[in-house]
């Protein structure tokens, strides 16, 4: 009996094992062996050990875009969070039918595909057609360019923002639901405002899901890509290595360089491991004190 | 992308978005073959030409022995992506693919073509224009099939030079003149933009007198010339940066949504630019419709005849195909060395629809296209002049790593433009990391 509720249970996980299989651990497995390969235009393919991986972590143009990302996620994770919280407090608390409303259109960004949400802030962000242009034309900044080279990553930040936002809302929402709201009768019995509430009561209880947040978005941040790829054209910004993904993917695709690039793409995934662990640890050491 | 400007990409830009949706279904059963062809020879086509949907029906429904199965892989880059991956994962390649000029030895170095000249492709004929041939071929080698070419002149607004007495600049001394008065009259108005496309600056260069590159495939395949830092290229570059610099020429990217509509409002009195340009100002142009000329590109010296050229394109063969024969037919004939120009042949639909400028001389020298007028410059019929340029334009070789040079081109033009570099050095540095690069892919590196 118990065998055969055993094999019942793998054919039910089944199909998702042979996806994560054929369509993960297998092309890890062979990027694995081509991080680990030399292959020059003029020359044939042999073994190299971590040659790639040193090369890597000295490349300038990879450190570079590493730093870009990493300035990128400073600057927009703190706003977001905060701004999603703030909003998941507020909705929260009011529980109207226009909290309903506000929590569908909040969410509806995330309904976008990137590449589309790319290609609409290109267009929003434009001098010529764009709204956001026409207002600091008004208000007295005839010069703003949101594709100037040192503009560039706040405009990113900006659709990052717009896209997840309303998202994280919802996951913070969600967690505000599961408290137990005889929590708050006590609180206001025992004289408690609504902010004092929200900071000692409901901040405390949801901490889980804000680091999940802050989490997510971190990884995001630092395998920033679609945005950049597809707003290029619009900008001088975005060289060879503007972020490290958008660097692994010209070295394979534009320059040929498949076992460096599967080198550069190990080292990201490493990295993003380690922050993610390092702020994971972090996060509980703290709740712990 | 990273960026890989590619000329030829952009041009069709507008034409891709409204059929790349179409061309993703059409694959290989969209075009449908006469019933008598079932034992036709069906033959793979990746290309991204504008209307090439007509070209393909068109050869189909004229054809019994070959049947075209064509696919939009996408423009330029995100074409070359596909094929890189095809080439190195040894399976899944079209037999007959549209590669661009500059393009041509990256690919070849990975051994994926087949050799047309085994097949009965020749220039023997005269039939193509020697330059593209000669970029086409490589020794007695014959890669690729040219199609279509940039030969540059100089696009202008006609009505805004003559309404403020400015003399449409025939040096490029002149030209810098221009660029002055251009902007003295309205602070907001440029002669141009420099909008940092490697393949234009390459163009500029050209006909600058810059031939940077050295490489033969064939004879030594591990050896390449690299001189980018040789006076006659810096002279080119330092003169746009010191209009940049200056604050005489913008530097909004081309063919972003702005640029284009800032062609149209007068911002941007000129474009020096390649013989497939009117098409995409035609796309993008609403109000100055008519209002543009065509001059041929300023000169370095005074009387001098001087040309360069900005992109196009040819037909490879794949060597995965399993009918070489077929296929390099098709690369042939899918743009035919045509007598005539009837409506809804190929070079008709090629001329008239694509803005193609065709490096078939039979139909550059066709008076169709000799003639032909276009709404955008409204009593002028420019291509005598692009014709002209394309005459004159010698022998240019490139790197098989192109795109390495072309992405370290633009982005430290990207430095200068952002004041984060002198302009002095641009050149200077693209040498530096392409000969560094070079060598550690395992060239010998001449200047």
């Amino acid at each position: 009996m118990k065998r055969r509720q055993v094999i019942i249970g793998w054919l039910f996980v089944l199909p998702f094992v042979l996806v994560v299989f054929f369509f993960l651990v297998l092309p890890l497995i062979y990027a694995g062996y081509l991080s680990s390969q030399a292959d020059s235009l003029v020359g044939g393919q042999h073994f190299v050990g971590l040659t790639n991986y040193i090369d890597t972590f000295k490349d300038p143009l990879f450190l570079e875009g590493l730093k870009r990302v990493a300035i990128y996620a400073a600057i927009s994770i703190p706003i977001m969070i905060s701004v999603s919280l703030t909003a998941a407090l507020t909705i929260d608390v009011i529980q109207t039918r226009l909290a309903r409303v506000f929590r569908l259109i909040a969410f509806m960004p995330y309904a976008v595909p990137g590449v589309v949400a790319a290609l609409m802030w290109g267009f929003l962000y434009s001098q010529q057609f764009g709204p956001i242009y026409w207002v600091a034309k008004r208000l007295g900044y005839p010069n703003l360019d949101m594709f100037a080279p040192n503009v560039f990553i706040y405009s990113i930040s900006g659709i990052a923002f717009w896209a997840w936002t309303g998202y994280n809302m919802i996951v913070l929402y969600s967690a505000l639901q599961g408290i137990s709201r005889e929590i708050y009768e006590a609180a206001i019995v025992d004289g408690a405002s609504q902010k004092q509430i929200a900071w000692r009561i409901k901040i405390p209880a949801i901490k889980g899901a804000i680091v999940l947040t802050v989490l997510f978005s971190l990884i995001g941040s630092m395998q920033l890509f679609t945005e950049p790829r597809i707003l290029s054209r619009y900008t001088n910004a975005v060289t060879l290595g503007y972020t490290p993904n958008i660097y692994a993917f010209n070295l394979a695709f534009n320059q040929s360089q498949f076992n460096y690039s599967a080198a550069v793409s190990f080292a990201l995934g490493l990295i993003v491991l380690v922050v993610s662990y390092g702020f994971l640890l972090r996060s509980r050491r703290m709740a712990d004190k | 992308m990273q960026k890989t400007l590619r000329s030829g990409s952009f041009k069709k830009a507008t034409a891709i978005f409204t059929t790349a949706a179409v061309a993703a279904l059409m694959g290989t059963f969209g075009v449908s073959a006469p019933a008598h062809a079932a034992s036709a020879v069906h033959v793979k086509v990746w290309a991204w030409y504008p209307n090439f949907k007509e070209v393909v029906a068109k050869y189909n429904a004229t054809h019994t022995d070959i049947q075209i199965d064509w696919t939009n892989a996408g423009a330029g880059g995100d074409e070359y992506t596909k094929l890189k991956t095809c080439i190195k994962a040894k399976s899944g390649c079209p037999d007959v693919a549209m590669i661009e000029f500059q393009t041509l030895p990256t690919f070849s170095i990975l051994n994926p073509f087949v050799d047309m000249g085994k097949y009965g492709a020749s220039n023997a004929d005269g039939r193509y224009a020697g330059w593209a041939w000669a970029q086409a071929t490589s020794g007695k080698v014959v890669n690729a099939i040219p199609v279509d070419g940039g030969p540059m002149a100089m696009l202008y607004r006609k009505d805004l030079f003559a309404a403020n007495n400015i003399k449409v600049p025939t040096t490029w001394a002149e030209y810098a003149s221009a660029a002055a008065a251009i902007h003295k009259l309205d602070a907001n108005q440029y002669i141009a933009t420099y909008g940092n496309d490697p393949g234009w600056a390459t163009g500029l260069m050209w006909q600058g007198g810059c031939l940077p590159y050295k490489y033969n495939g064939t004879a030594a395949k591990a050896t390449v010339g690299i001189n980018l830092n040789q006076a006659s290229c810096k002279k080119v570059l330092s003169y746009w940066g010191d209009l940049v610099s200056q604050g005489l020429v913008d530097t909004k990217p081309f063919f972003s949504t702005d640029a284009g509509a800032d062609f149209d409002t007068g911002k941007y009195w000129t474009w020096v630019a390649a013989g497939w340009t009117p098409g995409y100002l035609s796309g993008v142009l609403k109000t100055t419709t008519g209002k543009w000329a065509v001059a041929p590109t300023p000169q370095w010296t005074a009387g001098a005849d001087a040309q360069g050229d900005w992109g196009g394109s040819s037909f490879t063969v794949m060597n995965q195909t399993k009918h070489p024969k077929e296929a390099t037919s098709v690369a042939m004939n899918l743009y035919p060395p045509q007598k005539t120009i009837d409506a809804g042949s190929p070079w008709d639909i090629g001329l008239n629809s694509a803005f193609l400028y065709p490096l078939v001389t039979g139909v550059e020298s066709n008076a169709a296209f000799v003639n032909h007028t276009y709404p955008v410059f409204a009593d002028q019929q420019p291509n005598p002049i692009y014709i002209h340029a394309s005459k004159k334009l010698g022998a240019f070789q490139w790197t098989p790593f192109q795109d390495f040079i072309y992405s370290t081109l633009h982005d430290e033009t990207a430095q200068a433009i952002a004041k984060k570099e002198p302009w002095a050095s641009v050149l200077d540095n693209v040498q530096t990391k392409a000969v560094a690069y070079a060598k550690k892919q395992g060239f010998k590196v001449t200047a």
